[in-house]
Order: C-alpha cells, then structure tokens, then sequence
C-alpha cells in the first residue's frame, strides 16, 4: 500500500489553491520590499500590456493584483509563490519562457529582487476585490421545489384497480391497465411467441435468436406463455452476452470513449478496464447502489482485499474518462473545464438532472443556484484526476495514471533486467542533461543575442530533447524498481491539500466570488448534509447518489430500463427529470419500480426480469388507428412500440446469423494494444520510443507489444512507435470495438452509435441513405451474406430448404408465402454469368444464395423490433 | 458537370410495380399530413410521384436553393459585421455591464459601393459587400450553445422539430432525383438533430457529408478512394443491373412488411432510402470529386492553402451540390466560442472563412447562380461587448448580425440595428422566427401555410410567430 501510494504522482493542483483571497496579514518589511523593489517595475514594464487599468491583457495576463498574477494568463500562472522554476513571470523576465519585457533584459539588480520576493512568497498588498454573488433563488424556492415531483421521494403507490382483471398478470399491468381503461383504450391483442423471443433475446443479450431457440419457443408459449417467457429470460440473465448488452448501455451513459477526442486525440490506452469492469458489474448483477458509489469513490471506499481495491480503483475510470482538450493553453481554465464535465456527468448520469446548467448563472428551470453547483464542483476540485498520456509537444495537459495494486497477469510488457532498468536511467540522466544544455543555449542566445545559434535551432533543441525526457520518464515509470511492469488505470485520487471553493461569477475564473461550503444540490436534500471537513466530500457524494437518500437514482435507473425493454421511457427525457423534461406517462409504476428496486437490493436483473414476464412486454405492435389518432406518441402503451435495433445489435446480428461470432472477450481492445498514441483518420501513432541509442530499447513496451501482438495492420512508424489501424477484421462483439472517439467503426456509426463525448440515454435511430449503401456495398456486409449462404448449403442441398433458413435465421420465423413467392422470383431472376467455375466459391449457386442472403439481411424486417 | 437546373422528376425506378404498392397502400405518415387530402391521395393513385419531386410554391420565389454556412460557437458581430464606434470610445467602462467594455481590437473599413462598415479581418469579404445584406438586428431565445444552435435550425429551443432544410424540402422537393435534397458538409458529431426531419417523414431529412479530419471522410480517403469519397458508394463485385434486381426484392420484402405493420414510418423511411442510395452511388462520387475544376476554381476557394483549404473545399461541394439541384446545402464551420484569447482566435478563424466564402459568392455570381441561389451566414447567438477573461466575450443572444447573400434580397444593405455598445437589438429586429419566415418567404413559402399535422396538430416551422423582413426584398 505504501508503495502504491508514493507512486502516485498527483496532477497539478489549480493555481488558485493557494490563492487565500483574503488579505494575508503582511509584514512592514514585506510591504516595503514589494512598494520599494516590485511595484515599481510592474507599473513601469507590464502594466502597459497586461493590466485591467489600461484594458490591456495580452495572452489573458493581467499583473495588477495578485490573484491575477496567480491565476496567470493563457500559459498559466505567472507566480507560484516560493517556487522560483514554476513562475512564468520569472521565466520570461529571464527570457526562457518568454521574452519579457519585449526585447529588453531587465538589469541583473531587477532580476535579483524579483528572485527574492517570489522566494518570500511573493507578498503582494493588491488584492482582488471580491463581490459577494447574490442568488435570486432562495431558500423558500428550494424548499418549494422540493414540492415537484422527481425532488419527492419515490412512494410505494397503491395498485390501481383494473376492469379487466384476468388480463393484469403482474402489478406492472395493472398500471398500465388502469392508465388504457381510463383513457377508453385497449392493450394489443398478444404477438406471436417467435416475436416475443425476438424481443427478449435482442432486449437481454442482444442477439438474434437461433431456429432451436425459435422451434422450443413456439411449442411452449403456446401452453404457457408466461412460463415460456420465464424460462427463456432466467437463461439469458445467466448468459455473459447480458453483461457484454447492458453494460453497453452503461457505457454510453458513462461517455465511455478510449481517446481524448478534440483537437490533439490521444488514446487512452487503458480505458477498457473500466469497459470490461461496467460488462462484469451487469453480469455479476452488482447492487446498482454499490456500483454508483464505486465509480464515484471507489478508491476511499473500505475493501477486504487488494483485488476488491483494483476493482474500485478502475471503476473510477468513470470520472476521468471524459473527452480532453490537451491542446488548451490555459491550465485554469481546463482544469475548471474538467470539472465541470465530472459535474455534469455525474448529475446527468445518476440523478437525472442537469447542475452544470448553473456554472455561470443560477439554473433557469430548476430551483439549482450557482453555490450548489459550486458546492458540487468544489468536490471535484479537490479530487485529483488520472487519465493518462505523456508531455508532448502538442499536449500541453498531461497527467499520469495510477498503478494497481494487484498486476494484471496478461500484461504484454515483460519483466526489465536490473541491466536495462539501469540502462534506461542512464539515458534519461543524457537526455536530461541534453535537456539541460539546450536550456542554457536558448537563454544565452535570447540574452545575448549574439550567440552564434540560429534561434530556431536552439528552440527545435529544447523540444526534442523535452519529448525524450517525457518518454522516457513515463517507461521509467511503469516498472517498479525491480523491473516489473505496473498495470495501470485511468481513475481519481483525493488531493494532498485541501483548498477553497469560491463561486465564480458567470463561471469565469478570474471574478472570485465568495467561499462556497462543499455539498450537494440542495433541493435533492430533504435534509442537511454534513461534509467531513477534511476530505473532498467525494465518499459521501458517492453514498448520497448511491442510496435511496436522494429522489431520484433509483426512478433514472428504473426508467432506464423500462426504456431498454419497452422501447420508450416512462420519463422520455431520461437525462432531464428537471422542469423542462417531460412528465412521467406513469408517475405511479415509476415509483412502484424505484421502489422495488431499491427493495430487491438495487438488482437489475429482477427488475428485467419483472418486465419481461409482464403482460404488457408481450402485447403486439400492431396497428391501430382509432388508438393512434386517440394517443398518437403511444405513452398509454396500447402497443408495443416497434423500433430499429442498434449498431452494436446488427453488426452482432451479422456475425451471429454467418456463424462467425467470436464470443469470447478479447484481451484489452485494439485502442488499448496500440498503447498511448495519437490518433488520425482511423490510425493510432504510438509514443515512440525517441531515444537513438538502440541496443536496451529492445525489451521497451512498445516493442514487445509489436513483436508479440501479431495484429494485422500494425507496423512501425518512422520515429519507431507502432501505426495500428482501428479498422480490422474482427469478429468478437461490437461493445469490444474501439471506441476512439471521431473514430468510430463505420458498422457502429452509420446506425447511430452514442455520441461518446456526452452522456447518452437515448440513441437516434436516423433512417438514412447511407444506411442503405451500407447494406448494399460494405465489405463486411458481403462478406457475411457469403459466409450465411455457405453455412446454409453446408446444412442442406436444397435450394429451397436453404432459402427457407435463410428467413428463418434471419427473422427469427418461418418466412412467409409472399417472402417466399418473391425469394423464388429472386433467384430466377438474378443472373450469374455462367463462367466455367474455377472454385467453389464462384459457384453460381452461391453466388446467387449470398445475394439473397445479402438481400434478406437488408431489408427492414431484420432491422427493426416488433 | 452542366447544371441539372429544373429538370423534371420522372424517375422509372418509382412507377414499378412494387412502388406503386407502397404509394397506394403505405405511406402511412403521409396519410396523415395536411398534403394528403383526397384529391391529392387520388392524383398520386394516377400518376406516381415521388415525395422529393419538385413542387410549386406558394408564390414566385426569389431564390431557389439555399446555401447555408453555419458558424457554430457564436461568432463575435463586434469583431466581423456590426461596426460601433462609441464602443471604442466607451471602452474600459463598466455601466451597467458584467465586465469592462471591450472595443474590438480590429479596424473596421467601408466596403464596395455601399460603403458597409465590414472588420479588417474579412477583407475578401469585404471586397463583396455590394452582394451583401446584413442583419443587425438579430435576437433569440436563450445564450446558450445546444438551445441555440437548435433553435437557429428548428425554431424550438427544447423540442425535437425539423430542421429549416427538412421543411424547404418539404415545401419545394428537389431537382436532383440521384441526390439528397438536403445535404449537410462536416456537421460535427452529435448535433443530427439539428438537421433532422423529426416528424417529417424521413426522406425530407439532412444527409451529412464528410467532414474533414474526423469520421467518415477519412476514412473514405484512406481506402485510396477519391479525396472527397463517400464510403460503401460502390460494390465491385456486382453488375448495376444485378443489384437493381437484388433491391428490387428487398423492396419486395420491404412492401411485405409494410403490409403487414400498417403504419410504420420506420419501413417507409428504409424503402425511400434505398431508392435513393440506389441512385446516389452514379451521383455521389462525380459530385465529391472536385479533380474536374480548374485551378483558377480551387484558387478562387483558397483550396490550396493550409489555412483556407478544408473550409474552402467545403464551399466548393456546396456550390456543386446547389449547382446540380440540391434543394438544401449546409456547411459548418466551428470553433467561433470565443470566450478568451479572442486576439489570437478571431483572426485564425476569420482567416479560414474569409477567401472560401468569397470565393462562393463569386463563383455563384459569374455563373448566374447567385441571383436565385440564397447564401446565408449565421451563428447561434453573438458575443458581449462587455470582455470576458480578459481578452474575450460571453455569449448574447441579444443581439448579433447574420447576413444573406443572392436569392432575391437587397446587395450591400444593412437592416436592423444594435445599441451603441453592440449589445442588444434595438432597430430592426430580428428573432430567429422572422429570419425564418423571411427564408421561407424568399423561396415562395408562406411560413403560415407550410404546416404538417402531427400528433393532432398543424405544426409548423415558427410556430406562431414570424414576420417576414419585406424591406430586404429586392
């Protein structure tokens, strides 16, 4: 534990931290140092470009307080105070970082009292004027927002009473009964068994259902359909492709992404971890509650053991795998930015409700002031967050990862001798000093300016050798010091010190306004909270929105999965339980599942469960047009609703239907192999190892990984990294694609797959041309509708026996006369060039099947859910 | 490639057998829009049309196609188009303002006849401000970024509704029978909704095309196809002729289900689009391929240069999409939130659009496009005059300037006005309910006739609101 801990390298704490806006008591001499020696110089050399005085802050740096000057401008802060190398201001007066004053070398006394006051921590008796932020919500709004529905605590309704008693089987259907009685409606007379299983093998596992599956279903729905469905549903809960659908879910809930996206994407080369954990969490069926709480704070959670520590460690991968913009200059404002999707992200995810809409000013809708938000956020702020990828020159916002306690046994990296470990450091202490002199030549030549260095020479120096230092640093890195490799995770951490949250006027980060206590939204508190002074607040955040002590987790998550089953939510605006969502269609059954839920020990898979085995999941779809004109958006339920499959279920469903699906989970992704790299068009450029000097490099991750990976498609670059392409011929599941963000797989894009920058609860289903030549002309598609058609003539010799199979693997039933009328036309019609066949896979025989096949896997029967 | 410009729609594919079922039986969303009232139910069962077929507007229309450059962040009007010099003279003072007031950092010069006061950052621009016709005056709802950018779109601030696109093509049809009548270039990822047809059925939505640098596109130039590729255009391995018979049983099977479900939009949409896909794989690459325009072509869009070449070979597709009878053609330019570093910003972003879009107008004007083709610039909201960070601006949604080129209004005029600090709308105004009616109006719409009766109800793009602009009317 000891080791783990002082591994950790913490990221870099906002400046602000050790901002104390109100007036330190300053010595007389202080004061005297700073009128006589500093203040002077300021008004004289900079105020000319960066004061608010004169409305000139060039680069966003103003000098004429001193919370400016900690804030810095658009580079970072200008004074970290005692910290003579981490001042910009100090840097540039010198001429390193910048050329400050422009073209003029300040003398060597000026320089020398600027050394001593930032040593002394730069005391500075210019301070911000704060404004206290008046909120125009008050105490009296909240407490009657409390009054609104979703801030109420969900209530055991009673069961409402239904006319047509044999027909409510379950107290689900006596919800929904009593909504269609009083509203003079129906429910749809039942669908057919093989439309049911068709339904629940999609909604469960996500995959389409096999002619065994499809013969027992018909002859047993028929004595029993509730039995039938029983049976069915407790197999597919045991099924591992439950995890693999549902987790799927999560994941876009969660923004799962394995890159920064933005301007300057950046794999994030160990995000699958946190996949693979959300797949096992469903499958495991993890108390909804506990799972919340570990993605929040799972690494201050208690544990039994290093294993159950690992878990929660990589479960908080959820706060950190947000999209990044590394390229930003200003640290405040991405660290701000950070966490503020923390905020948003969790407040959407879990409760439901939109907190980050009140960075800048109090909710518009909801009775959220902007200090509840800062409340919220100030947990955040003082949570550290470790996402990875190394300092380069287009990143400007490293971080780093942490190292798990327990090491993951198929980790590509092999074990480093003491030699190479040894090896290693020696050329870092090269680079360094490389580093070093490059440096000096720089400051030398800026000074001077008589060095005989071409400037851009000395500039393109430092860089390079600055990129080595970081590569090498971060190999260094992931051995411990005997030369075993770290298993890594992205994830949060507690910060060292402890600082202040102050409201930001319209969120912007140089108008402080008063200090805000850390907390949660208020109007979700029946009751006060209280926070442990001295911790971020993040322990009890994550048991606070994973417990039935706010309003809302369970009725997000019940509606989720009403949504996943029934096709629509109870609440059709699942991130939105706010004012400007939509009502629930039925308030009552949303409280009876939250409720129910929480009582069955916050278990998935009984409120599955429950709604499978519902009546109302097994009504028919069919249309009905005096129902339609009476209640056109179906939120009565007097239908099924039909609906589109997802991306993830029609690639699935190809590789299913041609025998190829791979059902084993593959190791990592093909994101996370490539390692940490920059991503372009589809290609992922891995770290290279910078170093020359060859000979130890041999043993280095990225090589070992290239050597033993084996991947088609991956090579190296001409600095040495590996290229991988993310596009290769796989056939495991869809939800262990990569999912590199902007660069998605074409199979999962064209159908709509999640925006994974945001969090997602309901997909679109857009109906588009693309989708058609999708069908019509992808390689992949082709290639199954041959690999389906040879699967059925290895089955059976008779065409029409194979065009029979084809249907019904297809859509899950036997096809009908027409389908088959028009299939025969088909085949008749569809002319292959009777070539002397050279091969069997030129047959015209399959060529014609794999055309049919092909035809019968596009149409819209095979895409849609009835 | 000659213009395609008014050709009539009579499309074989759609009078075979199999389509005429779907006409006489399915169609179930149209059964229920305003369009399909006997007469029309009866015209359609004569004589087989096709949703997208061009029809007649309300009244003669000014502009026929649309040319839409959307600026996605909200773009500063005080830097660009709307000119306030007592903002130089106030500046630095607070009043009754968040934040010390900000002059902009940039000249602003009187361009062409009409002496429009046009930013030193947009000299080529500049150099067309006689084609130009600037609204300053413009308002909407609320400053924030997805409100805004779907109210721009669609009129509604929160609701699901259909794209300006989806309704002109709705109105008006398409000319091209081989393309989408309504195609959006490099929309960013996520924001489909904003070119979506929401109710309308689904053949009247947007079809995103490329979008340089991320998705899609890339991945079409990395396979070795054409720079501007569209993926899965084309199947090798198959003759035209056995692929029309291969589709035309899928939309047997299509026609099957249709009868079957009854009413299922999501079928009809599936049945509309792979007549369209069918079609698109001729169209499509000649459109992308740009290898055929001369170089004095590229130039003109900046195409060959770094800063300008991804947004000018955009505006190059669009021109060639308008030109071959595109009803809708929307390109995105983001990254106008400039909330900081605006001095380093503005510049760079102004430079990207600068030549390409002058580079459109003039193309469109020496080949007689322009005058019914309207080209319209616009964001979601514009910036404060009051700073921001120092050196940058918050949202306002206010007041800020859109402009509109060709197609039938007023060149180098200005409408509308803000107040001496550029702040809000005060003269002139113009909500994002008037900006579309005075569209629609332009391309013989009447904004209160053009509804479609969904869930109960006559919808339709500005809701009740709407005043068109008649003092921009050429």
């Amino acid at each position: 534990m000891n080791i783990f801990s002082s591994l950790l390298t913490i990221a870099i704490l906002a400046a602000l931290s050790h901002a104390t806006l109100a007036q330190e008591e300053l010595s007389r001499e202080q004061l005297n140092f700073f009128e006589a020696k500093i203040r002077p110089v300021l008004i004289k050399e900079c105020y000319g470009c960066h004061s608010a005085k004169t409305g000139a802050t060039k680069g966003g740096l103003m000098v004429d307080t001193k919370e400016a000057l900690l804030l810095g401008g658009d580079s970072g802060p200008a004074i970290v105070p005692g910290e003579l190398d981490e001042s910009l201001l100090w840097g540039s007066i010198n001429h390193e970082d910048y050329n400050m004053p422009p073209g003029k070398m300040l003398s060597d006394k000026v320089l020398d009292d600027f050394k001593k006051w930032i040593e002394m921590g730069a005391p500075d008796p210019r301070v911000m004027k704060i404004t206290e932020i008046k909120s125009e919500i008050t105490a009296a709004d909240v407490e009657k927002g409390r009054e609104f529905w979703a801030f109420k605590p969900p209530a055991l309704p009673s069961i409402p009473k239904v006319n047509d008693e044999s027909w409510a089987e379950t107290e689900i259907d006596q919800f929904v009964l009593a909504k269609l009685e009083q509203n003079e409606l129906q429910p749809a007379d039942d669908a057919e068994a093989e439309t049911v299983l068709r339904r629940l093998t999609y909604g469960l596992v996500g995959l389409p259902p096999t002619p065994d599956q499809v013969a027992w279903m018909n002859k047993n729905f028929r004595r029993d359909p509730k039995a039938a469905i029983e049976k069915v549903v407790d197999e597919l809960l045991e099924q591992e492709q439950f995890g693999e659908r549902w987790g799927r879910h999560w994941l876009d809930i969660a923004r799962y992404g394995e890159s920064t996206g933005r301007e300057v994407n950046v794999t994030y080369s160990n995000a699958w971890r946190y996949r693979d954990y959300v797949i096992d969490s469903f499958n495991a069926d993890k108390p909804y509650d506990e799972f919340v709480q570990e993605q929040i704070a799972g690494d201050l959670l208690p544990i039994k053991s290093d294993e159950d520590w690992a878990e929660n460690l990589i479960a908080t991968g959820f706060l950190a795998m947000g999209s990044k913009a590394l390229a930003e200059q200003n640290g405040r404002q991405f660290r701000l930015d950070l966490i503020d999707e923390q905020v948003d992200v969790t407040s959407h995810a879990i409760l439901g409700v939109s907190v980050a809409c009140a960075r800048c000013h109090d909710h518009k809708f909801d009775p959220i002031p902007q200090s509840d938000y800062y409340a919220m956020s100030g947990i955040f702020e003082n949570t550290s967050t470790h996402y990875g990828t190394i300092d380069t020159l287009q990143n400007r916002r490293p971080s780093n990862l942490i190292v798990l306690p327990v090491n993951d046994p198929k980790l590509k990296e092999k074990k480093l001798s003491r030699k190479e470990l040894q090896e290693l450091k020696d050329q870092l202490a090269e680079v360094q000093e490389q580093y070093r002199e490059a440096t000096r030549a720089r400051i030398q030549m800026r000074r001077g300016g008589k060095s005989s260095k071409d400037p851009q020479q000395a500039t393109i120096s430092v860089a390079r050798s600055s990129t080595q230092k970081a590569a090498l640093e971060s190999k260094i890195n992931s051995y411990d010091s005997n030369g075993n490799p770290h298993t890594y995770a992205m994830g949060v951490q507690e910060v060292d010190k402890l600082i202040e949250t102050r409201l930001l006027d319209r969120g912007e980060f140089d108008r402080p306004g008063q200090v805000v206590e850390r907390g949660f939204p208020q109007v979700m508190c029946a009751e006060p909270v209280e926070l442990n002074a001295k911790s971020s607040g993040r322990l009890e955040l994550a048991r606070w929105m994973g417990s039935d002590k706010n309003p809302l987790t369970a009725r997000v998550m019940v509606n989720r999965i009403w949504q996943h089953m029934m096709g629509q939510a109870i609440v059709r605006t699942p991130e939105n339980f706010g004012a400007t969502g939509q009502s629930p269609t039925h308030p009552e059954l949303l409280d009876w599942l939250a409720v129910k839920f929480v009582k069955e020990n916050w278990s998935v898979k009984a409120i599955v469960r429950e709604i499978a085995i519902s009546h109302i999941f097994r009504t028919g779809s069919k249309f009905d047009s005096a129902a339609f004109n009476a209640d056109p958006l179906n939120e009565m339920l007097w239908r099924y609703e039909p609906r589109r499959l997802d991306a993830e279920a029609i690639r699935d469903s190809l590789l299913s239907i041609s025998g190829q699906l791979e059902s084993e989970r593959p190791y990592a992704s093909i994101a996370g192999i490539a390692g940490e790299g920059l991503v372009r068009d589809g290609t992922v450029f891995s770290v290279a190892d910078k170093s020359n000097s060859g000979g130890s490099m041999q043993t280095s991750s990225r090589r070992g990984r290239r050597n033993q990976g084996g991947m088609a498609g991956m090579m190296a670059n001409r600095s040495g990294g590996a290229v991988t392409m993310l596009d290769q011929p796989v056939k495991y599941r869809s939800v262990y694609l990569p999912i590199v963000r902007d660069n998605i797989a074409r199979s999962l894009e064209v159908f709509d797959f999640a925006e994974s920058s945001m969090v997602i609860g309901t997909r679109e289903t857009s109906n588009t041309p693309d989708q058609g030549l999708y069908f019509l002309n992808n390689e992949f598609v082709i290639e199954q509708s041959e690999l389906f058609a040879r699967r059925l003539m290895a089955e059976n010799s008779d065409v029409e026996t194979q065009v029979r199979g084809a249907f019904l693997w297809a859509y899950g039933r036997e096809a009908t006369n027409g389908e088959i009328s028009a299939a025969k036309e088909f085949y008749e019609q569809f002319e292959v060039p009777n070539r002397a066949s050279r091969r069997d896979n030129s047959s015209p025989a399959l060529k014609k099947l794999s055309a049919l096949c092909q035809a019968i896997l596009a149409s819209a029967e095979f895409r849609f859910l009835n | 490639m000659p213009p395609l410009k008014g050709k009539p729609m009579n499309n074989p594919l759609f009078s075979r057998r199999q389509m005429l079922q779907t006409l006489s039986s399915g169609f179930g969303y149209l059964a229920f829009s305003s369009l399909a009232t006997a007469a029309a139910a009866k015209e359609r069962d004569d004589k087989p049309t096709n949703p997208l077929a061009p029809k007649d507007p309300h009244f003669a229309a000014k502009a026929k196609r649309v040319i839409f450059l959307c600026m996605r962040g909200g773009p500063s009007h005080l830097d660009t188009f709307d000119y306030k010099p007592e903002l130089i003279k106030n500046h630095g003072k607070t009043g009754s303002f968040r934040g010390s007031l900000l002059k902009s950092p940039w000249d602003f010069k009187q361009r062409g006849e009409s002496g429009l006061w046009i930013s030193s950052l947009l000299p080529e621009i500049g150099s067309m401000a006689d084609e130009l016709c600037l609204l300053r005056g413009m308002n909407t709802d609320l400053p924030v970024h997805p409100r805004a950018m779907t109210q721009l779109h669609t009129g509604a601030t929160q609701f699901v509704r259909p794209s300006l696109g989806s309704w002109a093509l709705y109105g008006l049809g398409t000319e091209n029978e081989s393309m989408p009548g309504f195609v959006s270039v490099n929309t960013p990822a996520g924001s489909s909704q904003d070119i979506g047809n929401s109710f309308l059925p689904s053949v009247f939505g947007g079809t995103k095309v490329g979008g340089l640098g991320g998705g899609r596109l890339s991945r079409g130039r990395r396979r070795g196809g054409s720079q501007e590729s569209v993926p899965d255009i084309k199947n090798s391995g198959i003759t035209k002729q056995q692929q029309r018979t291969q589709l035309d049983f899928i939309q047997r099977l299509n026609n099957e289900k249709m009868q079957r479900d009854k009413h299922q939009p999501g079928v009809e949409g599936v049945i509309e689009s792979y007549e369209l896909a069918f079609r698109m794989q001729s169209a499509m690459p000649n459109l992308m391929d740009i290898s055929d325009e001369d170089q004095a072509t590229l130039d003109l869009y900046g195409i060959n240069d770094n800063a300008t070449g991804s947004f000018g070979r955009q505006c190059l597709l669009a021109r060639r999409m308008s030109e071959s009878g595109v009803r809708f053609v929307e390109v995105s330019h983001n990254g106008w939130d400039t909330h900081f570093s605006m001095d380093s910003k503005i510049p760079n972003l102004c430079q990207q659009i600068d030549k390409p879009i002058a580079g459109l107008l003039t193309d469109l004007k020496q080949r007689g496009l322009l005058e019914d083709t309207l080209v319209i610039w616009a964001g979601e909201f514009g910036r404060t005059p009051y700073a921001q960070n120092g050196n940058g601006r918050d949202h306002n949604n206010k007041g800020f300037t859109t402009w509109m080129a060709g197609g039938g209004v007023k060149g180098g005029f200005s409408y509308g006005a803000t107040d001496e600090n550029g702040y809000e709308a005060v003269e002139g105004k113009c909500h994002i309910h008037d900006w579309h009616a005075t569209i629609l109006h332009l391309l013989g719409l009447d904004h209160t006739q053009l509804t479609y009766r969904y869930a109960g109800r006559d919808f339709r793009l500005t809701d009740v609101h709407g005043n068109v602009l008649k003092d921009i009317v050429a």
